[in-house]
Formats: structure tokens, sequence, C-alpha cells
């Protein structure tokens, strides 16, 4: 990623406050590391994500797949009446077809949220500021390559006067 | 929104948000305890007995069981039931309290999982023994096979129930698993060993919090919540159909469903009581599970206790109202009155009476009686399973078929394994896994000072 600069804080209201001078700055905010979820650092950064969505759609996948293999199986691969029911037995079929749409659904959502977020078994992370699944909250602003060595001071005069714990320019 | 004026602080003692990571990890950290061993060696002896009657099981068959002609579904499916009801409750607790975004959870949903997880894989041992041969079990799995393809049939709530618990284990783990990945990059980042780091490192799947991450994170757990919360319905109603599409008296009514849902969670609940309990007084958690903590679960109690209580007497008075003379000998000679007399009135008394005491702010504050009351529920729904399949099945409408069960020693063998199974499960989890969920507590920190709660 190269230089970047980061400012530490050790407070959640702070956070918000510095994020929100920052945008008034005009200063672009790399990203955002905290011990626990902060729902308006998402609305300051514009994040969005369409798990929800998604996970929707693998509901949808699943409960056509799950109907339709049980329509299969049991009207078209061995038609085999048992008990005077009818081979495609509607109420068995939903009762299964839901669980299953359940059971895809949760497995396909997180398979696609460890691929969202790039994140697996092993994986050895850069890990920007150990504090930060602890009890800090950092804000990461990207170098850029010609930024000016004023610009570099304004924005962390900035990051200081927003009562950031610890400012620093850190190579990664 | 969480009002702190009005129901108290989530955590009490002014915690930092540095505290927290300390306290919550500690446990991990520190030197195990004798009691640990003691409690774990136990477990194993426990375990080592189920082992012996799954050898027996196997090895001699069905036949080693107390069962007969008319009792074929024994302690098994009492234990199975039993099992899946503790199961289903962590992940209701949890999950009915994440769609209600009640900020209590935090500190407790972690347990409740872990006893989930626990308590699911132990049910699901018990449909694999009573099979008889365990080795052909992967008949029920419907695939393409030679033998046709004959598939498998699809009509049988036992298939319904296969599907539903393969289903509730694996999202029962993926959620549970999903909670921990933040808390394991804590305790990564925090340890000063190579080797823990690169244990956790290796679970934690390099998790950073990001934002981007956190709001992936967050927005997934509500979904999975969202689709397990109607799972946690639907398996438990799963497992009353089981009974309820059979035409045995007092197995063949509509009640059943809904009825085993309340159950579940009424045995789930009380475990969770057993399990705080205990969490709270050997590491000393009494500011995160604090008094008001076990307070509101007794209240709920006293609430799913009455509901209880009202299928109790629903199942009695529709029984009489029918008219119908089997369902009246079974209900009237075979369970209020008769041999099993005894099962019933522990199963009134522990499920639908006893919790009543939760009414009383005094006994709510007295952990003691909190933790007796929390363990008897557990016995009283151990013996409504017991009436359930026994008294039913030991006399049907034929009385030439009639026969008593008792359970024979493998039987107990295999439900002693399955509790030692669960012990060491959770002695597992007190020492390898943060009890409670590090980042969630952190979250819930604002609604503990007094001093922030006028914002």
């Amino acid at each position: 990623m190269g230089r970047t600069i980061i400012g530490i804080y050790d407070n959640e209201d702070y956070l918000i406050s510095a994020l929100k001078k920052m945008k008034e700055e005009n200063i672009e905010v790399h990203e955002v590391y905290t011990p626990y979820p902060v729902h308006e650092v998402f609305k300051l950064l514009k994040r969005k994500t369409r798990i929800p969505l998604a996970a929707f759609t693998f509901a949808l996948i699943g409960l056509g797949f799950s109907y339709s293999y049980l329509y299969y199986t049991s009207v078209i691969s061995y038609p085999l009446i048992y008990g005077g029911k009818p081979l495609h037995s509607i109420p068995s079929f939903i009762v299964i077809a839901f669980v299953s749409m359940i059971s895809l659904s949760v497995l396909l959502s997180f398979i696609f949220f460890l691929i969202r977020t790039r994140l697996y078994p092993g994986k050895r992370p850069t890990i920007i500021e150990a504090r930060g699944t602890d009890d800090a909250f950092v804000v990461v602003i990207d170098h850029n390559e010609g930024m000016s060595t004023d610009e570099e001071d304004r924005i962390q005069s900035v990051l200081k006067k927003s009562k950031a714990v610890e400012v620093k320019v850190k190579e990664i | 929104m969480y009002d702190i004026n009005v129901r108290g602080p989530l955590v009490e003692g002014n915690k930092t948000i540095h505290q927290v990571t300390e306290e919550i990890s500690r446990p991990m950290e520190s030197t195990v305890r004798a009691w640990w061993y003691v409690a774990l060696v136990i477990s194993l002896g426990a375990l080592g007995f189920g082992t012996w009657a799954l050898y027996m099981t196997v090895t001699e068959g069905i036949g080693t069981w107390g069962l007969n002609n008319s009792v074929p579904w024994g302690w098994a499916i009492i234990n199975f039931v039993w099992w899946i009801g503790i199961g289903h409750a962590g992940t209701a607790f949890s999950i009915f309290l994440l769609v209600l975004r009640q900020n209590w959870r935090t500190s407790i949903n972690r347990a409740a999982e872990a006893m989930t997880v626990a308590a699911v894989m132990c049910a699901g041992l018990f449909p694999l023994f009573h099979v008889g041969r365990i080795w052909v079990f992967f008949y029920i799995v419907g695939y393409p096979n030679t033998r046709g393809p004959l598939w498998v049939n699809w009509n049988s709530p036992l298939f319904w129930d296969y599907v539903a618990i393969c289903t509730y284990l694996m999202s029962s783990v993926i959620f549970w698993y999903l909670g921990m990945l933040p808390d394991f990059a804590t305790i990564r980042d925090r340890s000063t060993s190579k080797v823990r780091k690169a244990i956790y490192g290796f679970f934690s799947f390099g998790w950073t919090g990001s934002s981007k991450d956190w709001l992936r994170y967050e927005t997934l757990s509500k979904v999975l919540a969202g689709l397990i919360a109607a799972l946690v319905v639907s398996v438990h109603s799963i497992v009353a159909m089981d009974f309820a599409t059979s035409i045995l008296p007092g197995w063949h009514t509509t009640i059943f469903p809904p009825y085993f849902v309340v159950g579940a969670i009424l045995s789930g609940f009380a475990m969770v009581l057993t399990l705080m309990i205990i969490i709270r007084k050997i590491y000393k958690f009494e500011n995160y599970v604090t008094d008001s903590h076990l307070n509101a679960i007794c209240r709920i109690l006293v609430f799913i206790s009455l509901i209880m209580g009202t299928a109790y007497s629903t199942e009695i008075f529709i029984t009489w109202y029918s008219g119908n003379e089997y369902e009246m000998f079974t209900f009237f000679h075979n369970r209020i009155t008769g041999e099993y007399n005894r099962a019933f009135w522990i199963m009134i008394f522990s499920n639908a009476i006893i919790p009543q005491l939760f009414w009383f702010k005094k006994i709510r504050k007295n952990l003691v009686i909190v933790f007796i009351i929390s363990i008897l529920i557990n016995v009283g729904m151990w013996f409504e399973r017991y009436v359930i399949v026994i008294t039913s099945l030991s006399k049907d409408m034929l009385p030439a078929n009639w026969a008593n069960y008792s359970p024979s020693i493998v039987e107990i063998g295999l439900y002693a394994g399955t509790i030692g199974f669960f012990i060491m499960s959770i002695l597992l989890f007190f020492r390898f896994i943060p009890m409670m969920s590090i980042h969630e507590i952190k979250s819930v920190l604002k609604y503990s000072k007094i001093e922030n709660a006028t914002k």
C-alpha cells in the first residue's frame, strides 16, 4: 500500500467527530479499524454490502434446487407409490424444501462472506496496529505519491486536533 | 434503544475497553486449576462408559437394550429429544434476542451457542445408535445409488428430522464460529507466545477489524439470525411430528409442534441459566453476567413455564372433551394415575409449578435456589419425554400388546456417555475459547457508564 498516515483514537465518540471533521476538510480516509462494529463509521465511509441480496438469492436457488430434486426423484426417476400417497406429495416436499433452503442459504452466504472479505483459515493479515483488535480505533489515510509536506502536516494536525492519542506515518 | 437509567448498566464496574479484553481472555491465559482436571477426568469416565455401551450396541445389537415389540423407542429417543431440546434454546436464546435487538444477550450468547453445538452433537448420536447397524446409516442420504436408484421415503417425518438436525447442527456451528472470528483475532494480537499466536491466527481467518469487514460481518450475522430463527421453530416442530403423525393415543395431537418448541426453549433456557451461574461463580464474571441478566432469564422462564402449564392442561382438557376412550385411558389411567404417574407428576411439578416461584423477587435473587430450579427444570423436561414416549407405547389400543419397559445398563451407559461428552465439550470451551463475546461486550460498554447515558 505504501506510505500511510495513521491516527489512533481511544474513544468511539472522538473517532466519529474526527471522521466528520476529515470529511469537512476533504481528507480521504482509506480505512478504519475498530475493536467492534461502529455504525456511524459505515455511514461516514459510505460502506455498503450486498450480503442480504446474496443470501436471498441463495435461498431461492436452494428452494428451487431442493424442490426439483424431490420432484425428480419421486415422480420421474423412480415413481413408487407407498401408503397410497401421491407421488408428488406437496406437504412433505414443502417441509424438506424449506429446511434445505435454509441450509443452503446459510452455507452459501457464509462462503460468500469469506470470499468477499478475503478471509480464509491460516491467512496472515497485515496488522497495521495490534491494538486495533483490543481498544484502539485506527484511522488509516493513504499518503498519495504527489502529496506535499504541507498537505501531510495539515492531515496530521487535523488528526491531532481531533484528540487522536497517537499520530504516525508508517510504510505498509 | 437501551435506556440505562431504567434498566441499569449491562456491564458493571465502569470497565474500559482494554479491561474487557484482559478479563475475558484471562481464563484462557492463566494456568489451569485442579477442579478443571478433576471434572475432565469424571467426564471422560462417563464418556468411557458410553463408549463401552456403544461397543455393546454395535457388536451385540439393539437386543442389549430394554426394548420390546411394544416399546421399540426407549431411552434413545427420550434422550434424543431431550438433548435436541437443550440444544434448541442456546441458539434460540442468542438469535431471538439478536433479532429483537436485546443488548443484554451480549455476555451470554457465546456460552449459549457453545452449549447448543455440544448438545446437538449429543442429540444427533441417538438416531445414529438406535438404528443398530450404524454402518448402514448412510442409506438415509438421498443419493443416486445402485439399488434402483431407490430414493429415500420423503414422506417420513423421520427423514425430515434427519434433514432438520443436520441443517441445525451446521447452521449453529457456522453462526457460532462467525461470532468467534473477531475474538480469535483479539487473542492473536495480544498473545506473546508464538504457538498461541499461530493457532489463534489460523482460526481467526486473518481478521483485522476493518470497517468493510465489520459491516459484512454484522449484516451476515443478522441474516443468519433471521434464517436460523425460522429453523429453530421448524426443527423442533419436525421432531414433534415424529410423534404427532402417528395414530397412537397421546401422540396424535396437533398441539405437539408448538408444545415441543416451547418445551425445548424451557429446557434450553434452564440449561443456559445453569451454565451462566457456574461460569459467573467460577470465573468471577459477576460484572458481566450481572444479577439483572439472571433476573431477566428467570422472568422469561416464568412465562415459558406458564405456556407449558397451559399446554399440559390443554392436552388433558381436550382428551376429556373429545370423549375418545383410548385417549381417556392414556391420560387418566396411564399418566395421571397408573404405573407411570410418578414421571407424570415430576413433569408437572418441575416444568409448570416450581418455575412459578420465580414470580418472587427474593427467589430470583437467591442464586442457590435459582440454580437448583434450573436443574430441576431439565430433570422435568427429561421426564416429559419419558411420559410421552413410554406411556403411550407401553399401553396402546390392544391390551394384548401391553408391555412394560425399563432401560438396560447399555442404554443408561449411552446416556451417561453423552452427558460426559457434553461436560467435556463445555470444559474445553472454558479453556480454549473466550466464554463471552469480547467484541459484543465492548460494543455495549457505552450503555454501562452513567455519564454517557443521557446522550
